[in-house]
């Protein structure tokens, strides 16, 4: 059921710069002109700047852009991702947050978000720099009726889905490291860890962490040991919003879910392929206390990194340490 | 149809189960197997040392609580201290690296010796940046770590052994 609220934005929202009177408003939504005029209120303290022009009706001055859980619902265009979100000023992690939501049975497409997190992490507990309001710090929930050795496959499918966000944007060209850092310009913009709890034949619930730098200044946002970081603003020099941008993240997703559990994986691979970064160039892996280089030649069926060690030979492989630059 | 390497799937995990006999249909095509038992799944009790069977020796020779170690005779005197005790397998769900602790400055999981309920978190299997959080499954006690930390791991490879009387 959309709320009474969500309705009335999505109105005033499609009427654009045109007024729309009251009684209109009061006939659509079938409540009365002052409820009407409360919903305004309530929409004003979410952030939204609207103007009531007398004996002519209400329009929509301005979104949004506070984060909080109604204004990333309202004009959210999706039917399962992001019913439910849980939005905190500041977490320790996303991902601890969502952790304890999916134990206690949260639907499938929860989305936990935050302003800020005091300990956001990445892979093997790396510490990701989540600053106030800098950037989208998200963990999302999903309960997919798959094998669990599919699973992985969601990682590269979540890349895919953020690369293509960015690459609306004309300048950006994203590129995806494999399987699922989104870089620009060769440096990290966003992360992403997926963690799982799953039986030997049933996945219980999968977590994807998703932290994409926004707004941070060069000054505000420290290079990794691992990797040189940028922000969009950085890479356009423009302030973006964030609640609009965490929500065609969140509609992408959606769309290439269901066409991944529709279709498999192929579709997720070719758009993959497409971002690829350093396909056809000499990479190196580490696993364990081995090395080796080879030929970075593409994906497999199932989102393995293919790889060339000698001519004419092709390696699947799961899970390196990757060098991506070889001399 | 199954293909060849689901095929070899099953029998890899067959091989690992309690199970004897194993049979599955689909659009007309029937798969079976059946274990020779003496190279049937281990059993509770201790291993005694082998009667020097073939592996391929026909199940009346042998005794059906036996197991038969890995190495062949000269492994023998190691055997008792080698492989315990044990009745239940973990097994990963998925390849990947396995990962005995959460990061590499923090305890491990799990230890031999270390008591689990189902839900307790044994390691992490990693694969394509999933982390995998395995669950024990059962109630009992760690007996045998069989992967180091950082080794890639096979789909169905076994990663702990378990006592869960």
């Amino acid at each position: 059921m959309e709320s009474t609220r969500n309705k009335l934005i999505r109105l005033l929202a499609d009427a654009k710069e045109n007024y729309i009177s009251g009684q209109q408003l009061s006939d659509q939504l079938h409540i009365s002109r002052t409820a009407i005029w409360k919903h305004m209120k309530e929409l004003e303290k979410d952030g939204y700047v609207i103007e009531a022009k007398p004996k002519t009706g209400y329009r929509i001055k301005q979104f949004s852009e506070n984060v909080s859980a109604n204004t990333l619902k309202w004009g959210l265009n999706t039917s399962w991702m992001g019913k439910e979100i849980i939005h905190k000023p500041i977490v320790t992690s996303t991902q601890h947050v969502a952790h304890q939501a999916a134990r206690e049975n949260t639907p499938h497409g929860t989305v936990v978000i935050a302003d800020e997190q005091s300990n956001g992490r990445g892979r093997m507990d790396r510490v990701w720099h989540s600053e106030k309001g800098k950037g989208i710090w998200m963990s999302i929930i999903l309960r997919p009726e798959l094998p669990p050795y599919i699973a992985p496959q969601l990682t590269l499918m979540t890349a895919t889905a953020i690369a293509e966000v960015l690459d609306q944007h004309d300048t950006l060209k994203p590129k995806i490291k494999w399987p699922n850092d989104i870089l620009i310009q060769n440096k990290k913009v966003a992360g992403i860890l997926t963690e799982m709890q799953a039986e030997q034949d049933r996945i219980q619930y999968v977590v994807v962490g998703i932290g994409l730098n926004v707004n941070q200044e060069n000054t505000e946002i420290p290079d990794s040991i691992h990797y040189k970081a940028t922000s969009l603003k950085m890479e356009t020099e423009k302030e973006w919003p964030i609640v609009e941008l965490v929500q065609q993240i969140l509609e992408a997703l959606e769309k290439e879910y269901n066409a991944f559990l529709e279709n498999g994986f192929p579709s997720v691979k070719t758009k993959w392929e497409n971002y690829g970064f350093r396909i056809g160039e000499k990479i190196s892996l580490h696993s364990g206390n081995k090395q080796k280089n080879a030929i970075f030649t593409g994906i497999a069926e199932d989102g393995a990194l293919l790889i060339e060690p000698t001519k004419g030979k092709t390696e699947k492989i799961y899970s390196a340490e990757i060098d991506w630059f070889v001399e | 149809m199954l293909k060849v390497e689901e095929i070899r799937e099953i029998i890899k995990l067959i091989d690992e189960s309690s199970i004897d006999e194993f049979s599955y249909e689909t659009n007309g095509t029937t798969v079976k197997m059946k274990k020779n038992k003496e190279t049937g799944a281990p059993t509770v009790s201790a291993p005694a040392p082998t009667v020097s069977a073939p592996v391929s020796a026909k199940s009346e020779e042998v005794v059906t609580t036996t197991e038969i170690p890995a190495q062949p005779e000269q492994e023998v005197s190691k055997n008792e201290e080698e492989s315990k005790a044990y009745d239940y397998e973990i097994v990963s769900p998925m390849v990947g690296t396995f990962y005995i602790a959460p990061t590499p400055e923090s305890d491990p999981f799990v230890k031999n010796g270390s008591k689990v309920e189902p839900s307790t978190v044994v390691c992490i299997v990693e694969a394509m940046k999933l982390f995998n959080e395995i669950e024990a499954e059962v109630k009992g006690e760690i007996v045998e770590i069989l992967v180091n930390n950082g080794e890639l791991v096979e789909y169905g490879q076994p990663l702990f052994r378990v006592t869960t009387k």
